[in-house]
């Protein structure tokens, strides 16, 4: 199997290479064009923040993955900062195993990253559109594709937040069931308490009041997030009708001391109230974590049950590994089966099994004396039949192994060898 | 035919174990291929013991409600029913290893007391008495449900205060919903109880000489009913939420549960038919 893979990731090179080395859909595409038509037969190029991949066929003649670093750097114009060293480059098994093990989301950054299927998903797409796959490819990324679906379903590598803002929205959505018939207040205007707003909105949250010491900067939030701006002194009124208080504000003392949220609680008729405090220092006052019907998490907090999930994560990896095997020895099993002898000696096997059942229902109708002119007449048609497909399979007529593997693909499909294996 | 029903006896535990454990196991390991295995179980399991208390009405000549084993294994059936109910019509998964595991419970009681009654006092051939002991025992039914459901919020609920994100954290609904159906269970058993009380109050003065208001048994349901009603009104006019609600929601089902079995083995009542 002439099968390549060359690229760079989050682990061989830092950020300012990736992002050189980073194409645009339109480059993409322009470089598989031209991949195809000078070095490889089949291609898909992927670029994500994290990772730029390439996987080829390469042909009659196996190329030195140099040869491709060397345009992949050239073609960026990346020569004066990226190396060869930045790159790896696998072979054959070595290439479908690190494609199978980045769409099972454990090559990630983040181990169990969900988002690496889709962009591989729409890479793919990408080059099919410019007609740069083939029968090879289809298979690998079809299998690939499979390898992500049967983690995300057979493991929970993917599952339990990993992030400051899901893993409050994770809790929220444990303590209520109805995000939309809630009611969330974000205080300050900081980057995580946005995301955790943003991710809120993401899962319907009823409405979002944003209360910031700056009116313009609340303003602004509200302007992207939708919601309504409260003036800062206001903040006690609101509580009342508020079920989620997001807190991001940096300031001296506490915005909510226990007794407030006390007396809140007792005008909110003790209903449910969820509190994420990642001010610096806190907003809340720790003591309110006794309360009844109070639910309040500070960063600490949240991060230790990210650091819990990701342990657990980390434990799926051995499933991971034998689903990755599984499918590793499934598409090997269907790339021996292109080879044009299994073909043959299974296009035999099957014609000879119609032949066969035929006569055996039909034999009695014939003397017994002509049996056996029966058994050698229509052996003799079967091999005649067969006989200038199996020829021009075999000498391949000059055709190239694309042509080839297409011929056979074909037979396979025609006469239902797909679902057959040849075990060498 | 009697050989029948002595063999579903000992049979009906074990399906209920073996539902209880494929339950479970879908529970811990989260494994979506049990899901449809689990809920077939739960169905076959239920086919059977309808047709084994269907098998006790036509050969002993009377519904299983008249004696207290008889009635366990009636709830065991209906709580069993109700939670199938539930999974099928709404989104809740993760709670029928807690519910069934009532069941069994109530199964295996039964299974190991049951007496086989043939003649019974003719009082409890009346259709009023069948509507009396039905809604009675849904009643207790949903208060069974109510509790289970209570149980399984105060579980989450002290997980999520303590920061502990394990199997029960993932695997049970939100407090709100475990608060709902543990609520709206209890509204049901409320109505049913209190239609019990009412058809009781109806009948009882006819049916039986010996009637009387201060009955140990009369005095243990209405206990229990006022428990439940003042439950019902707390959260309604007071703000009864959450963690207190569910408390109330346990404590009457033990309540109504010992009021079942203690006040009937141990103290004298008109309601002791055998």
């Amino acid at each position: 199997m002439n099968l390549i893979a060359v690229g760079l990731n989050h682990r061989t090179a830092p950020i300012e290479i990736r992002e050189r080395l980073f194409f645009t859909d339109d480059e993409i595409q322009k470089s598989l064009a031209e991949l195809t038509e000078s070095m490889l037969n089949e291609a898909v190029l992927f670029s994500t923040c994290n990772r730029t991949e390439l996987y080829g066929l390469t042909g009659e003649n196996v190329l030195n993955g140099d040869t491709i670093v060397e345009y992949l750097i050239r073609t960026k114009n990346a020569s004066d900062v990226a190396l060869p060293v930045h790159f790896y480059t696998f072979f054959s098994c070595g290439a479908v195993h690190h494609l199978f093990k980045m769409t099972s989301g454990a090559d990630s950054m983040v181990i169990g990253d969900i988002q690496i299927l889709g962009q591989v998903k729409d890479a793919y797409a990408l080059a099919r559109k410019t007609q740069t796959t083939g029968i090879i490819t289809h298979k690998l990324f079809e299998n690939a594709f499979h390898v992500g679906k049967r983690v995300r379903t057979e493991t929970e590598l993917c599952e339990g937040a990993i992030s400051i803002s899901y893993a409050a929205v994770e809790l929220a959505g444990k303590i209520f069931d109805d995000l939309g018939k809630k009611r969330a207040l974000l205080i300050g205007a900081g980057e995580t308490g946005e995301l955790t707003a943003k991710h809120l909105i993401g899962r319907g949250i009823g409405s979002l009041v944003v209360v910031n010491r700056t009116r313009s900067k609340a303003e602004e939030i509200v302007s992207q997030l939708g919601g309504s701006v409260v003036d800062f002194e206001s903040i006690s009124s609101e509580l009342t009708n508020i079920d989620i208080i997001i807190s991001s504000i940096s300031t001296p003392g506490f915005v909510m001391r226990e007794v407030d949220l006390r007396r809140v609680m007792r005008e909110r008729s003790n209903d449910p109230l969820f509190i994420i405090d990642i001010g610096m220092p806190r907003n809340i006052d720790p003591a309110a974590k006794k309360i009844e019907n109070v639910f309040l998490y500070d960063i600490d907090t949240l991060n230790r049950m990210i650091d819990q999930n990701l342990d657990k994560r980390k434990t799926e990896i051995p499933k991971v590994n034998r689903i990755i095997f599984e499918e590793l020895s499934s598409f090997h099993r269907w790339f021996d089966s292109l080879q044009v002898s299994p073909t043959i000696q299974q296009l035999h096997e099957v014609i000879e099994s119609i032949r066969s059942d035929e006569v055996q229902k039909h034999i009695n109708r014939f003397a017994e004396s002509d049996r056996k002119l029966v058994e050698l007449l229509t052996k003799r048609i079967v091999n005649k039949i067969l006989h200038t497909p199996v020829i021009n399979l075999r000498n391949g007529n000059g055709a190239s192994d694309e042509e080839i593997l297409k011929k056979i693909s074909t037979i396979r499909h025609l006469f239902g060898l797909e679902h057959k294996s040849h075990d060498t | 035919m009697k050989n029948l029903i002595d063999g579903t006896t000992i049979l009906l535990p074990l399906l209920y174990t073996f539902t209880v454990w494929i339950y479970a196991r879908a529970f811990f390991t989260n494994a979506a291929s049990l899901e449809p295995v689990k809920r077939g179980f739960l169905l076959i399991t239920l086919c059977i013991h309808l047709a084994y208390l269907l098998l006790r009405t036509v050969v002993f000549g009377h519904p299983p409600i008249t004696t207290v084993f008889e009635i366990m294994s009636v709830i065991s059936f209906s709580v069993s029913v109700a939670y199938l109910y539930l999974e099928m019509r709404t989104r809740v998964r993760g709670t029928g290893t807690f519910i069934i595991v009532l069941a069994l419970f109530f199964q295996v009681v039964s299974s190991i007391f049951i007496k086989d009654l043939y003649e019974v006092k003719p009082v409890l051939r009346s259709t009023l008495l069948g509507f009396h002991v039905s809604t009675a025992l849904l009643g207790l039914t949903a208060f069974a449900i109510s509790a289970v459901y209570g149980s399984l919020y105060l579980m989450l609920y002290h997980d999520i205060k303590a920061n502990r994100f394990g199997v029960i954290y993932k695997r049970l609904p939100s407090l709100e919903i475990l608060t709902t159906l543990s609520f709206k269970s209890t509204i049901f058993g409320f109505i049913l109880l209190t239609t019990a009380i009412t058809i009781g109050f109806i009948w009882l003065p006819r049916a039986f000489q010996s009637f009387s208001y201060t009955d140990p048994k009369l005095i243990g349901t209405f206990l229990i009913w006022a428990l439940y009603g003042i439950g019902l009104l707390a959260k309604k006019i007071g703000g009864l939420h959450g963690r207190r609600l569910m408390i109330l929601a346990i404590t009457g089902f033990v309540i109504a549960f010992f009021s079942m079995t203690i006040i009937n083995m141990f103290f004298s009542s008109f309601h002791n038919f055998y």
